[in-house]
């Protein structure tokens, strides 16, 4: 091989040494190198210091369950309705409430269909009109909206 | 990575297929399931990409219709994680493509210390805690310059700890490809740490 000072490792070698996803001959070739050559050992730690900063990022989280959500949303496309419930109360909300709105009616027909029960189409479309969460299943549902702790109110 | 990490990975790969199989037969409380262990990755990874909590919170939930709709193709050949990840991101790509978004719009442009969607705190800050918070600050903004398919794979490798292998699948692309665009995501984010820091991370001059 070459004198090690004069062909570097190349970033995605040292990158991915620093991922434990080089073949060992590779790891060998670049560990030597490294070795031997503070400039590349340095960009090494670079590396490895970036990678610690990401695992420093604060773990954003959603703050609710959105199983009920999704349930309730397939079972809106899923199941014939009257019309009157499909276009009439999202017409009401003001813009931008539409995603706190399907949040809640999510939860309520979620609730009806992981809960078993059998409640009708228009039991769940008023309830989304209760600030209160049927059943509790969405315990953090102010956190998804933290900022909208007034729009809850608008509900009412 | 360790034998116990892989085996725990693997247990849980063997609950997401039991579970999807499930779901594929139309058992919904098996899909709920599927939502309820993956929401929080998904959310988060959509979250990093695009900045705002409202539209990854919306993005989620699409992620999760689109994936129910296409369940019917999944087979159990592919890692059902790997797969609902490529929903999550050509929902995230086209959001982004949607929003004509050339460049990421920063959490807070005008507040690079603090984190994202928190209220400002007006009382003053342990001085550690300011550091960090102005660090994360520093990150974000590195990692908000970079375009989305440098964003992404940096997400993917550092928050979501995939390897190799699983990133390709993710992004439909070969391990070589995945090798070569992490590193220059990696060299493009330190170079915008650096430019906005004014230094370097590590005491290294130049
Ligand atoms: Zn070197």
């Amino acid at each position: 091989m070459t004198d090690p000072h004069e062909v570097h490792a190349s970033d995605s070698d040292l990158s991915a040494y620093l991922d434990a996803e080089l073949d060992a001959a590779a790891r060998c070739r670049v560990e030597n190198h490294l070795a031997a050559c503070p400039r590349c050992a340095a960009r090494l730690a670079d590396f490895r210091h970036l990678a610690a900063e990401f695992a420093r990022l604060p773990r954003e989280s959603l703050g609710c369950d959105l199983a009920g959500v999704i349930a309730g949303r397939l079972a809106e496309e899923a199941r014939p309705r009257p019309r009157v419930h499909a276009s009439g109360w999202r017409g009401l909300l003001p813009l931008g409430f539409g995603a706190a709105a399907s949040v809640a009616l999510g939860i309520a027909m979620g609730a009806v269909l992981f809960g078993g029960g059998a409640a009708l189409p228009r039991m769940a479309a008023m309830s989304v009109f209760d600030p209160i969460p049927p059943g509790g299943l969405c315990p953090g549902l102010d956190a998804c909206y933290a900022r909208g702790a007034d729009m809850t109110g608008a509900f009412k | 990575m360790a034998d116990d990490d892989k085996g725990t990975n693997q247990r849980m790969d063997d609950a997401d297929e039991a579970l999807a199989l499930r779901a594929q037969a139309g058992d919904r409380q098996a899909f709920a399931q599927l939502v309820r262990r993956h929401q929080e990755r998904v959310f988060r990874f959509v979250l990093r990409m695009l900045g705002s909590r409202e539209e990854a919170m919306d993005l989620t939930q699409e992620t999760f219709l689109k994936a129910y709709r296409a369940l019917p193709g999944w087979r159990p050949e592919a890692r059902f994680a790997t797969w609902l990840f490529q929903i999550a991101r050509n929902a995230t790509l086209d959001q982004l493509r949607r929003r004509q978004l050339v460049e990421f719009v920063p959490l807070d442009a005008d507040a690079p210390g603090e984190a994202a969607c928190e209220p400002h705190d007006a009382a003053p800050l342990p001085e550690e805690r300011l550091a960090d918070r102005q660090r994360i600050g520093l990150l974000e903004r590195a990692l908000g310059a970079l375009p989305a398919g440098q964003r992404e794979i940096l997400l993917l490798r550092e928050l979501e700890d995939m390897s190799y292998a699983e990133i390709a699948a993710t992004l439909g692309v070969n391990e070589g490809t995945v090798k070569s665009r992490l590193a220059r995501a990696r060299a493009a984010a330190l170079a915008h740490y650096r430019h906005h820091a004014g230094e370097s991370p590590d005491d290294r001059s130049a």
